[in-house]
């Protein structure tokens, strides 16, 4: 009889973790998480750790969202995406290459030190000439700044830059101290950042939390719902909702789909999503020897993917359905192509047999895995949807940087899959990689009158006919299909019931901007 | 005994040449980095430039020759990811690793070994049936179910200690239990094995012959046989836990080496991936070799050669 008693404490011990761990029973997890024990401290859980101090060597969008809280931006984007001025007072484009500022007074650093036109031309000549910084292709653009005095300054262009505004409200163009760094040098100003933002930098522990605090002279009037701003490092999904559950955070990044139930059943925490610039979609082969070179294989397989089912049901409502990787809020977006998709699977399967695919076809599609929100799930759905219309997909799903190797070297097969973000606010990027001296290679693309229209907007100054030019390019791209586009990603957060937070499309977390209700 | 300890350090040289080497070779092969560094739509001549300013556009020979001339001056290279030098960027994680191995070694030793001397003492009875079952589940259980299961159980639901993060002693406790669980199981196994195998010889019959109390034939002359083994586990089970504590550092946010070095590979940061395989590398030679040290310590017995 004794050796009955075993089994029992091991029934014993699991049922206790699978009734306590598992339920999902709205009763027994309930919690009602304060807005953090420390009232006056906002706490971010973010997914990945910062990766640098230095805003100029960096693309991460995750460390851009930490940065605005302590880096002011010349101009700013409000949360519909327009751009405004920040620290500048007023502004004129005089001619095609040249633009002058004029700085508002009384902006001053974390050290007290006043901001001057000298910090301007030292922050953005740097970034502009230096090769090696990883913002540098953003704004090799500029030539030079010219210091008229201490407010006033002037920006030279190599050639017209119709985006000059928007690369001064985004990655790369905070400014920096030039005194502080000239006298203390670079590597101090790594360890011991300043800026003019709204918090000032107080510790990054590497891989566990960056901490913030007020900085009581800001400009534009100091923050005065928080008086510590801390970015705390949660990799792991669920322990990052669980972090969010218990009050440990008040606002979570990235939270996945499945997890979405969880955070709106508990007492105290909800989602909150907004939709984001990046896009999902196919790239097709224009190349003879694919058959993706016949347009009515590219329609059919436009035809062929139900888009809603992917945002609906595999996303789980996470995404809108698109027809141009160019989204509302980006300067140049076309209106007519978002939140619309065709979808016709008879038509395909005509269009399949005229192309003389009657008895089938079989193509590859390559495609990264755990890279992005449901990548692999996203990718079996339009394998399942291809199939229904006659096109059998070989899936070549493998790891991101095995993936980007292969994307790079132009190896793939008929197509791939991928997500692209836009950190312009802006259709100029989007649309860049379409043009013949980049997608000819890639993919054998190149049609003409897209090309000109891109020449003509890239430096077109006068902004309304510029957004026509890229509304007319992304119609050509929609009827073209070098790229198939499934769907604009949402950009989920879990947030304490207690804050007032709007989500933004650019994804940045303007902590000034939230308040507690 | 000194000759040995020079011999067992200059063997340690071209251990470390080999690794250095293989791994230099597998992340080389592995593809370079640029490509993850820029924006997923830079253009082939923005990926050539960056490349070229990072050295990363030479032969796999210069570029490996250049590595070991900087390794050997004790230069590890600076980190793409953080524009940092590697080498320090590792060491700063040490403590936490550490610290987390430390206390999982305790939360190890201090269940398994009583448990399984009581399993030994208690051969083929309920109490032994119920250990031994007991720690075939702790070395099943995978460590990223029970760290989300003990979260989910200790931190959501009976809120007694934080959900992740490091500082105060409440912080050490779950993951300290998610990573010694697979190392307790282990060593009460042995524990029990050896001590049963211990027990069964013949001056063990001999001290009981002879009328000696029985606790003292279970701890003097039967423990202290048996540990020899479980010391040699102890001591390559602490290099796995200094290298090998990836998934419970991440799920608990824990800023160790192991946390590091995910991130690292999935950046392809060559210099941190090499310099922290070196350094684990020489945490397991050097834990190894005081394993030797120890068995002298326990069985003169055994020579030093």
């Amino acid at each position: 009889m004794k050796r009955f008693w075993f089994p029992m404490v091991v029934i014993g011990v699991l049922s206790i973790f699978i009734i306590t761990g598992c339920s999902n029973d709205k009763e027994e997890v309930e919690n009602d998480p304060p807005l953090n024990e420390d009232d006056d401290t906002l706490v971010v859980a973010i997914p990945a750790d910062m990766a640098s101090q230095d805003i100029h060597n960096h693309n991460s969008t995750l460390t851009e969202s930490i940065h605005v809280n302590m880096y002011d931006y010349l101009f700013q984007k409000n949360e519909e995406g327009e751009i405004e001025p920040h620290l500048i007072e007023e502004y004129e484009n005089i001619d095609d290459h040249t633009w002058e500022f004029v700085l508002k007074e009384g902006v001053t650093f974390h050290n007290g030190d006043e901001l001057t036109a000298e910090d301007v031309k030292f922050t953005l000549e740097r970034v502009a000439h230096d090769e090696s910084l990883r913002e540098h292709f953003q704004y090799k653009q500029i030539d030079e700044v010219e210091v008229v005095d201490d407010y006033h300054f002037k920006i030279y262009t190599i050639d017209p830059d119709p985006i000059l505004l928007n690369r001064l409200s985004r990655i790369g163009s905070g400014i920096l101290p030039k005194d502080y760094i000239d006298e203390n040098g670079w590597d101090h100003f790594l360890e011991n950042p300043i800026g003019t933002g709204p918090f000032k930098f107080v510790d990054w522990s590497r891989d566990s939390e960056i901490v913030y605090e007020v900085y009581d002279d800001y400009f534009d009037g100091a923050v005065e719902d928080w008086n510590k701003l801390v970015f705390k490092v949660v990799p792991e999904d669920s322990t990052r909702v669980a972090e969010l559950l218990t009050g440990g955070v008040d606002i979570a990044l990235n939270v996945p789909n499945h997890e979405w139930d969880r955070i709106d059943d508990n007492e105290g925490t909800k989602m909150e999503s907004t939709t984001s610039q990046r896009v999902a979609m196919y790239l097709l082969r224009f190349q003879e020897e694919y058959p993706t070179s016949d347009p009515r294989v590219r329609e059919a397989i436009d035809l062929a993917i139900n888009n809603e089912v992917l945002t609906e049901n595999v996303l789980g409502g996470g995404g809108v359905p698109v027809r141009s990787r160019v989204t509302p809020g980006n300067m140049g977006a076309n209106e007519d192509l978002y939140d619309t998709f065709n979808y016709d699977p008879e038509r395909a399967k005509e269009l399949l047999e005229e192309a003389g695919y009657g008895d089938g076809l079989e193509i590859t599609l390559n495609g990264p895995s755990g890279r992005y929100t449901k990548d692999r799930d996203v990718q079996e759905m339009v394998a399942a949807m291809l199939e229904e219309v006659g096109i059998t997909v070989n899936l070549d799903l493998m790891e991101w940087s095995k993936f980007v190797d292969l994307r790079e070297s132009f190896k793939f097969d008929d197509g791939f899959f991928i997500t692209y973000g836009n950190s312009q606010f802006d259709a100029s990027l989007p649309l860049e990689s379409m043009r013949t001296d980049f997608a000819k290679d890639m993919q054998g693309y190149e049609n003409e009158e897209y090309e000109e229209l891109l020449d003509k907007a890239e430096v077109n100054m006068d902004l309304d006919e510029r957004a026509e030019q890229y509304k007319q390019a992304q119609e050509i791209i929609a009827e073209d299909l070098p790229y198939v586009y499934l769907y604009a990603e949402m950009v989920n957060y879990g947030t304490n019931d207690a804050l007032e937070f709007t989500p933004r499309a650019d994804e940045m977390i303007f902590a000034k901007d939230i308040t507690k209700k | 005994m000194l000759n040995y300890i020079i011999k067992r350090l200059l063997q340690t040289i071209p251990v470390l040449f080999i690794i250095v080497f293989t791994v230099f070779t597998l992340v080389y092969l592995a593809g370079d980095p640029v490509a993850l560094m820029l924006p997923e739509d830079a253009t082939p001549e923005e990926i050539e430039t960056l490349k070229s300013a990072l050295n990363l556009d030479k032969p796999f020979i210069v570029q490996f020759g250049t590595y070991v001339g900087n390794l050997v001056q004790g230069d590890f290279g600076t980190s793409f990811h953080y524009d940092l030098p590697a080498l320090p960027l590792v060491l700063e994680r040490m403590p936490a690793t550490i610290e987390l191995a430390l206390a999982a070694m305790v939360v190890g030793v201090l269940i398994a070994i009583p448990l399984g001397i009581w399993s030994a003492a208690k051969r083929n009875t309920g109490v032994d049936v119920a250990i031994t079952g007991g720690s075939v589940l702790g070395q099943a259980i995978p460590n990223f179910w029970l760290g989300i299961m003990l979260i989910l159980v200790f931190s959501v639901n009976i809120q007694i200690f934080p959900v992740s993060g490091r500082g105060s002693l409440m912080h050490l406790v779950l993951p300290a239990i998610t990573l010694g669980t697979g190392l307790a199981a282990t060593v009460a196994r042995l524990t029990r094995s050896n001590l049963i195998e211990v027990l069964g010889q013949d001056f063990v019959r001999t001290a009981r012959a002879k009328g000696v109390n029985k606790f003292v034939v279970l701890f003097r002359h039967g423990l202290r046989n048996s540990l020899i083994p479980v010391v040699t586990v102890m001591a390559m089970q602490t290099s796995s836990l200094l290298g090998g504590a990836l998934i419970t550092e991440y799920i608990f946010s824990w800023p160790g080496i192991g946390q590091l070095l995910v991130q690292a590979v999935h950046m392809r940061d060559m210099a941190v991936i090499q310099a922290a395989t070196f350094v684990i590398a020489l945490a397991v030679i050097l834990m190894n070799f005081l394993a030797d040290i120890t068995y002298r310590l326990l069985d003169p017995r055994i020579k030093m050669h």
